[in-house]
């Protein structure tokens, strides 16, 4: 069982929602520089994470990987126009060490597609570690564990 | 159903070659003669690796065609599939993907089975006190779950619900059992994962896409770029006699431009990673290839893009839509840097891969042109109209071959 050993700072939450604000208006440019350069950004289901498999269905080690994948997204790859837009909440703080910050929150994606009405894309726990630097919040980590059995087709935009 | 009947139906397969008629994406009535034909039929299903299920009582549900089935190992070397459906009222008793049992219940009644299927006990039997209970005439014996046969070949469980299949190495024919054996060779494997995802497309229509050898350096803009699949490269199409199974066989080649990548549109010279990890292709197989897409009709595609293996299965859900699972896995003797070159790999595969994202999206484009145009046809001409073995890509040939056994068995 978790608990919680630190009240949630409005900076930490602050942080997410540029981090969830920048995402739903689709500033993939953006979105590695949330991360420290050794960050590790993973989507996994609840399957494997229970189950102890390694696998992501996104796996990005390092700001790099996370750019080739945001260029890939805006030039390269073929898919249907979409709106994700993301709900955070019950965001806990974890633990706190030195300079890193471990949290837990609840996401709901939901994903708006031509002609169609919205639905519930994703939902799940994420795990996460925010290194502090002064003023400046990035994420060491952070882990999308998607409670979604079957995804609706496609997963294309980050979480 | 005789011809006269199908045209009643409204349905005609079109006399001109190589053209698929689009009614057979979306007509309800086709969908449950390809339950009946194909999927419970005389054609092998994937349902398991062997990994998944190491030790004795360990068992996995699965489906086959919209059927429910357990995949239980029930010795060393022992393995059994049983439809997950009580004898009694038809309950899908078994409710967890993955578990280890010493027998299945169905909670309803409580009717017991033993891991081999056979029904051990019902309570109140006899009755109480001499009333009610079963007739004499019952006997557990006759009442046990439905059995199907199973064949493991080199780490994968196959099933079937029909005792006329053939033997699985006949089945897959001698040329598409020497590739199977590729990849499978005998080695223990070690699965590192799932991804599930719903498409909404007939489920021919991901084994055209995985037999169709001339989309990947167009669609997949990655694959193109980056030369791990594209027209300029040493490829090959490959089917077994019947033309129902097929593999795609490529080699990896380079980003370059020259006159056959300076003609792909979507061929893109000035792309490049900042990790290049993702597609960095470490050789150890005995032959070259770093491309083997191999289809197993009805629903099973066997995957090895680079280091990147999976099983990818394929579970109809309505004329309209699949679900398609894909598990990865790699040898149990791998070391960690095999591993994770694997796991990182993943990323161009699945429902968010660069590049299959691409395959699943572009299927629902065809389902969704294929509904209400039922009196059209789709072309499958690329390459001509023959059924053959092709050392190119640029052919439509292995979609060719699957049709015609198709018509065949649907009688169509």
């Amino acid at each position: 069982m978790m608990t919680e050993t630190d009240p949630v700072s409005e900076a930490i939450l602050r942080f997410y929602h540029r981090y969830d604000a920048a995402l739903d208006d689709r500033l993939l440019d953006e979105w590695p520089n949330f991360f420290a350069d050794d960050g590790l950004y993973r989507i996994t289901t609840r399957e494997n994470w229970d189950g102890g498999y390694p696998l992501s269905t996104v796996l990005c080690e390092g700001v790099g990987m996370m750019r080739d994948r945001a260029v890939a997204i805006q030039t390269s790859m073929t898919y249907t126009p979409r709106a994700y837009r993301r709900f955070q909440s019950g965001t806990l703080v974890l633990d706190r060490s030195g300079i890193e910050v471990e949290t837990r929150s609840n996401f709901l994606v939901l994903e708006t597609l031509p002609d169609r009405q919205s639905q519930v894309a994703y939902c799940g726990v994420s795990y996460d570690r925010i290194r502090l630097d002064g003023p400046d919040m990035r994420f060491s980590k952070r882990v999308c564990v998607l409670d979604t059995e079957m995804i609706s087709n496609s997963l294309i935009y980050p979480i | 159903m005789n011809g006269l009947k199908q045209e009643q139906a409204g349905r005609c397969w079109p006399e001109e070659a190589s053209r698929v008629p689009l009614w057979v994406y979306s007509d309800p009535s086709v969908y449950a003669d390809e339950m009946e034909r194909i999927f419970y039929g005389d054609h092998w299903s994937y349902v398991a690796l062997e990994a998944e299920i190491p030790e004795v009582g360990d068992y996995k549900t699965t489906f086959i065609g919209e059927r429910s089935v357990i995949v239980v190992r029930t010795g060393d070397d022992e393995i059994a599939v049983h439809e997950n459906r009580c004898a009694h009222r038809g309950a899908r008793f078994c409710r967890e993907k993955f578990g280890k049992a010493k027998e299945f219940a169905c909670p309803y009644h409580q009717w017991v089975y033993s891991l081999e299927g056979e029904l051990q006990a019902v309570p109140f039997q006899r009755g109480v006190r001499r009333k009610g209970g079963m007739p004499e005439s019952f006997d557990l014996k006759d009442n046990g779950l439905n059995r199907l046969r199973v064949q493991c070949e080199n780490g994968i469980i196959w099933a079937t619900f029909s005792q006329e299949t053939p033997d699985f190495k006949e089945y897959l024919g001698e040329r598409m059992y020497a590739h199977y054996q590729r990849v499978y060779d005998g080695r223990p494997l070690k699965v590192l994962g799932y991804n599930r995802q719903h498409i909404p497309a007939n489920w021919k229509m991901m084994m055209e896409n995985i037999k169709d050898s001339y989309h990947p350096g167009l669609l997949h803009v990655f694959f193109s770029t980056f030369g791990l699949f594209r027209a300029d490269q040493e490829s090959a199409t490959e089917l077994d006699d019947t033309g129902r199974h097929g593999i795609l066989i490529s080699r990896k080649g380079e980003q370059e431009l020259n006159d056959v990548s300076g003609s792909i549109r979507s061929f893109d010279g000035d792309l490049e990673l900042s990790d290049t990890r993702l597609i960095e292709y470490e050789h150890e197989w005995s032959t070259p290839q770093t491309v083997g897409m191999i289809t197993v009709f009805p629903s099973a595609i066997l995957q090895q893009q680079v280091n990147s293996l999976s099983t990818r299965q394929i579970i109809p859900k309505g004329a309209g839509g699949f679900d398609f699972v894909w598990t990865h896995f790699g040898y149990a003797d791998d070391d960690e840097e095999m591993t994770q070159r694997r796991l990182l790999q993943a990323n161009l595969f699945g429902p968010a891969g660069i590049v299959s994202a691409e395959d699943g999206e572009v299927i629902e484009y065809c389902q969704e042109g294929a509904t209400g145009n039922a009196s059209q046809n789709a072309m499958i001409e690329m390459g001509g109209h023959e059924i053959e073995c092709t050392d190119y890509m640029i052919t439509e040939t292995a979609i060719r071959g699957m049709y015609a056994y198709y018509k065949k068995i649907m009688g169509f």
